[in-house]
């Protein structure tokens, strides 16, 4: 009889046909701006690396709000691994950024409010991981970061309407607008399936860290309660009897 | 036999914390004769830097100001982090008094030493970078929300944070982020008023996050001390 195969082994598989589809579609199938030229193609990945970020961290909030409530570790889990995936796609989506502005704007970097912004949210989540490591406790931890988790979710609105509360360098929402998205059809379809294809990644990565997590917090649970094995266990003593 | 004594109220409890830090400040001086000749050098050494030309240095010298004041601010609201022994927490724990008292204790004091660090800090800027100070009205309330804002928020890290050996170094790091909205506030207010417009907005966001934070404080106190 053959083995059920499970989900999250498959996921990964998917999720990396999707990505291949997606360099296809977002690399040759559609035309470049008409400004912009090839330059534009940089939206395909800056956008969903964004929406990535907005998501990991607005589960963060909730994982470390349920953690507060329930008081179950598996929430904090939830909450470290998307923090972990929040903070890389970030810096990713602030790295595109900067690629992108330097041919367009002309400078690497500006003090524009969406950049400033997103870049404040990079550091305090990457104090949110650094905090996480000031003390292997496994409650005292999470109820420090649960507190911090919610409290950092406070610039997740600020970042989004920061281009529309203040003006700016970078261009306001034109994806999903109250009068329908500005772009052409074609460029808006490449852009929806980018960004499921990454919510997809943002899924399988989330079921592996989350499972490095229970095994790191079950390592952290056997050296604290000396249940782990010890250094030279495995060491047996020679045997002298010469067979006897 | 002797009749029972009465628990003291939030607000006596407050105050007594308050002025417990505060004699602990006025016995090791770290504010006055440490943090604050830091900060004034700070701000003399940034002409030194970018040149001493006085019309640039009048233009810069509110910005500097403020950006002074958040940094270094930073350390008079984190003394506690490195003042405070575990053991110490601990037996102020277990005196019974509200968690929520102790913060607010703590943050009161905080917030009196940043306000002495705002006012003295004031007066070198308007000396050294010729700066006019504008809004009398305006100036005041904004130098006291923003000292209120950073005391609250230092007093919610240093508790999220608690002890550690990289408490130091972690306090500052989430402060400084989070600490952008009032440094936004605080500028833009006045500096809407040097070109005639309301800077309601700005106080305004200053006073939210003020309040925020001052419920968040409150409300975390209890599970935080939980966890020290």
């Amino acid at each position: 009889m053959t083995k059920p195969v499970h989900p999250t082994t498959v996921w990964p598989w998917i999720v990396m046909a999707l990505a291949g589809l997606h360099t296809f579609v977002a690399s040759m199938t559609v035309s470049p701006d008409a400004v912009q030229g090839q330059l534009s193609r940089i939206m395909y990945v800056h956008v969903p690396s964004a929406w990535l970020a907005y998501l990991a961290f607005g589960v963060t909030m909730f994982a470390s709000a349920m953690y507060l409530w329930r008081k179950d570790l598996k929430w904090d889990r939830v909450a470290l691994a998307s923090a972990e995936i929040g903070v890389v796609f970030t810096g990713l989506a602030i790295a595109l950024g900067m690629i992108w502005a330097k041919p367009t704007w002309g400078v690497w970097w500006t003090w524009d409010s969406r950049l400033t912004l997103t870049a404040i949210m990079f550091f305090v989540y990457l104090g949110y991981l650094a905090l996480r490591r000031t003390t292997d406790a496994l409650d005292v931890r999470a109820k420090r970061a649960a507190i911090l988790g919610v409290v950092a979710a406070v610039q997740i609105p600020l970042v989004h309407f920061s281009v529309v509360w203040w003006r700016g360098l970078h261009q306001a929402p034109s994806l999903i607008k109250p009068d329908g998205p500005e772009m052409d059809t074609a460029i808006v379809l490449t852009l929806l399936f980018a960004v499921a294809n990454f919510t997809a990644m943002y899924v399988a990565m989330m079921f592996k860290r989350i499972e490095l997590a229970r095994l790191d917090d079950a390592v952290l649970v056997a050296e604290q309660t000396g249940s782990g094995p010890v250094a030279g266990e495995a060491v047996t003593a020679p045997d002298l009897s010469g067979g006897a | 036999m002797s009749r029972p004594t009465a628990t003291p109220g939030f607000v006596h409890q407050m105050t007594t914390i308050a002025r417990r830090d505060l004699l602990r400040e006025r016995r090791s001086g770290e504010v006055l004769w440490v943090t604050l000749p830091f900060g004034a050098i700070a701000l003399l050494l940034v002409p030194l830097a970018i040149g001493t030309d006085a019309p640039t240095l009048r233009k810069i010298g509110p910005g500097m100001f403020w950006v002074i004041v958040m940094l270094f601010g930073v350390l008079i609201a984190i003394r506690q982090t490195n003042a405070e022994t575990t053991s110490q927490r601990d037996l102020v724990a277990l005196t019974g008094l509200d968690p929520a008292a102790i913060f607010a204790g703590k943050g009161l004091a905080s917030f009196l030493l940043l306000l002495l660090f705002e006012t003295v800090l004031g007066v070198v800027a308007i000396v050294l970078y010729d700066v006019s100070p504008v809004g009398w009205v305006v100036l005041p309330l904004v130098l006291v929300l923003a000292a209120a804002g950073l005391s609250l928020l230092g007093t919610l890290a240093a508790g999220i944070v608690a002890t550690g050996q990289s408490a130091t170094a972690l306090v500052p790091l989430l402060v400084a982020p989070l600490s952008v909205p009032l440094l936004l506030g605080a500028t833009q207010a006045l500096e809407a008023i040097r070109l005639d417009r309301s800077s309601l907005s700005w106080v305004l966001l200053m006073t939210i996050v003020v309040l925020l934070l001052a419920v968040t404080g409150v409300l975390s106190a209890r599970p935080l001390q939980e966890t020290a």
